[in-house]
């Protein structure tokens, strides 16, 4: 086979190669275009989700960006770890309290009287598919907090922008 | 003897064009559950993860159907094996680095341990080969 053959052989593999990728990622970005909007917006993932219709008479708890985030300081919000004590333990957020959801109805109570209900909370989890930060913002909520917000991004997102993590007990 | 090849070709391709189909629909269901398995591997920024959450299960679910259809069978096996090894490196690197998490290959939540998964590709890679190979022996 001389060399030409060959070569236009090669091209028209990676060619077509090329084209199976780039057009299964249009595919992919389009079919999902609401969540990269999202995401490449600042907001939330799954926002959209979170804000179903049916729980209009429930308050939902708003939602707050890394970038909102990090400009606030330890005295305007008081952060939660709504994630299990063992992951809580491994790396959490400066100065972020934690309060797993699962353990939320025990501590209630405690909490409610360390905490004034005027205080701005921040709850965060592992960020993704995790709920635990919603279902924890929306309990606090029933409880008389006023202003709770939910860092959807949570841990994964501070970590990967390079931000401080503490370990252990704040 | 061209008859046992001819056999063991298709097999090969079917196998290959199935596996990476239903790795591609199952994971295409949850994009956000997807982009978390691979901010597990802690490779890529955050939303890089997103968009290869919401990307990647297509390339495979076309790659996969291109197969199983006998269609662009050299540039789809040529994509899969990428795919492929793409993973056994990122799959590696989990192993050097000890972190112990879901590969996060197919289902959400179905945990395979990084060694077992990284065979796994192995042996993709294997039939990736064959397909490739075999299809140019082939002619079509």
């Amino acid at each position: 086979m001389n060399k030409p053959f060959l070569r236009k052989q090669l091209i028209t593999l990676l060619r077509d190669a090329a084209l199976i990728v780039a057009l299964a990622m249009l595919v992919g970005m389009a079919v999902n275009i609401r969540l990269l909007w999202n995401i490449w917006s600042g907001q939330i993932p799954g926002s959209a989700v979170l804000n179903e219709p049916g729980s209009e008479n429930e308050p939902l708890p708003m939602p707050i960006s890394l970038a909102e985030l990090s400009d606030l300081s330890a005295d305007e919000v008081l952060l939660l770890d709504a994630r299990h004590v063992d992951l809580y333990l491994q790396g959490h957020l400066p100065a972020a309290r934690s309060l797993p959801w699962g353990e939320i109805e025990s501590r209630l109570d405690d909490f409610r009287r360390e905490v004034p209900l005027h205080n701005t909370l921040v709850v965060y989890c592992s960020g993704y598919g995790c709920e635990d930060s919603f279902l924890l913002a929306q309990r606090l909520m029933a409880a008389g907090y006023e202003d709770v917000r939910v860092f959807e991004g949570g841990m994964p997102e501070w970590r990967d922008a390079g931000l401080p993590v503490e370990k252990g007990q704040p | 003897m061209n008859k046992f090849k001819s056999i063991f070709y298709h097999l090969c391709r079917l196998l290959l064009g199935g596996v990476f189909l239903y790795a591609g629909v199952v994971k295409v269901m949850d994009p956000v559950g997807f982009a978390g398995e691979i901010a597990n591997y802690q490779i890529l920024p955050y939303r890089l993860n997103f968009l290869v959450a919401a990307t990647l299960p297509f390339v495979e679910m076309l790659a996969g159907s291109l197969l199983m259809l006998n269609y662009k069978v050299r540039p789809a096996s040529l994509v899969i094996g990428g795919l492929n090894l793409v993973f056994i490196v990122a799959l590696s690197s989990l192993l050097i680095r000890g972190l112990d998490i879901d590969c996060g290959c197919f289902r959400p939540g179905a945990h395979s341990s990084a060694t077992t998964a990284l065979w796994r590709d192995v042996g993709f890679m294997v039939l990736a080969v064959v397909t490739f190979v075999g299809n140019k022996r082939r002619g079509t």
